[in-house]
């Protein structure tokens, strides 16, 4: 008699676990699928958007003055290097246009802005190069030294 | 990783080598004080590489006696545009690092890396050669 009633209620158990599996996959969306949330975004792609922005502030430096353009121009254009090869790595188009510009709007960009902003980039750089897979570390590891070298080079 | 330590050595040994033959070659104050300061901060990374790659107990080949410098340095110019080659040099081997270790570990070839292609830049400035930066450094290629 014991041994009868307990096999009765471990059967009744995986009865159950099983009925309980199916709803827990019902649940799960495994039978019904709804649409997946949108994916996080690339951990380089802060990189991405700085090196955008940064290319965008040295044009507007360059617009308003000239004569820093032969000494800008070679700065903007490693920017948009970077943000070519990052677009390639991360698996996207870089967009042609700055995304909506970090920097504060209406505000003078001068060599000595463009100086501080280069800074906070390669910090971020840095942190990216850290964080990142082996393959990617090269990369991020290139553009904070590059942006290193802006900083100087702007000095 | 070891193979990268001992390619960051030979490189940071080429250096001490080269600045050596810079210096020869600068006569201004400010100019043969930046490469001295640059030459003790190559000893000092050979010296933390050599205990590193002792920690590992890897041998590595002794430096040679001699270097082949890639070009004839004979003068001033000369010599600018060879701690330009060597920075640059040193740089990649430091990059080289990047892709085999994790995390923390990355903090020093990070630093190095970006420290030796900020004293090229610096070398390009003085010799007056644009553009002053290449927008991957350490690259190869």
């Amino acid at each position: 008699m014991v041994l009868t009633g307990r096999v009765l209620s471990t059967s009744r158990r995986l009865l159950l676990g099983t009925a309980l599996s199916a709803t827990a996959l019902a649940g799960c969306g495994l039978l019904d699928r709804t649409p997946a949330p949108d994916p996080l975004p690339d951990p380089l792609q802060p990189l991405l958007d700085e090196a955008l922005a940064l290319a965008a502030a040295y044009d507007r430096v360059i617009l308003a003055d000239a004569a820093l353009a032969a000494r800008l121009t070679p700065l903007a254009d490693d920017h948009r290097a970077h943000a070519t090869e990052l677009a390639r790595v991360i698996g996207t188009t870089a967009p042609s246009a700055a995304p909506p510009a970090s920097a504060p709007a209406g505000a003078a960009d001068t060599t000595a802005t463009l100086r501080k902003a280069e800074q906070a980039a390669q910090k971020t750089a840095m942190a990216a190069c850290k964080a990142a897979p082996r393959e990617r570390a090269g990369l991020a590891g290139s553009i904070a030294a590059c942006r290193a070298t802006h900083a100087e080079a702007l000095r | 990783m070891t193979e990268q330590l001992a390619a960051a050595l030979a490189a940071e040994e080429a250096a001490i080598y080269a600045y050596g033959v810079i210096g020869v070659r600068l006569s201004d104050a400010d100019e043969v004080s930046r490469a001295r300061a640059c030459e003790l901060e190559h000893r000092r990374r050979r010296d933390e590489l050599v205990d590193r790659l002792d920690e590992l107990r890897a041998s590595t080949a002794p430096a040679p006696p001699a270097y082949r410098l890639p070009f004839e340095v004979a003068d001033r110019e000369d010599a600018l545009k060879l701690a330009v080659h060597v920075e640059d040099g040193v740089a990649q081997a430091w990059r080289a690092l990047l892709p085999v270790t994790d995390g923390d570990e990355r903090a020093d070839p990070l630093s190095y890396l970006t420290d030796s292609a900020v004293r090229a830049t610096r070398w390009r400035r003085i010799a007056e050669v644009t553009p002053l930066t290449m927008a991957f450094p350490g690259r190869p290629g």
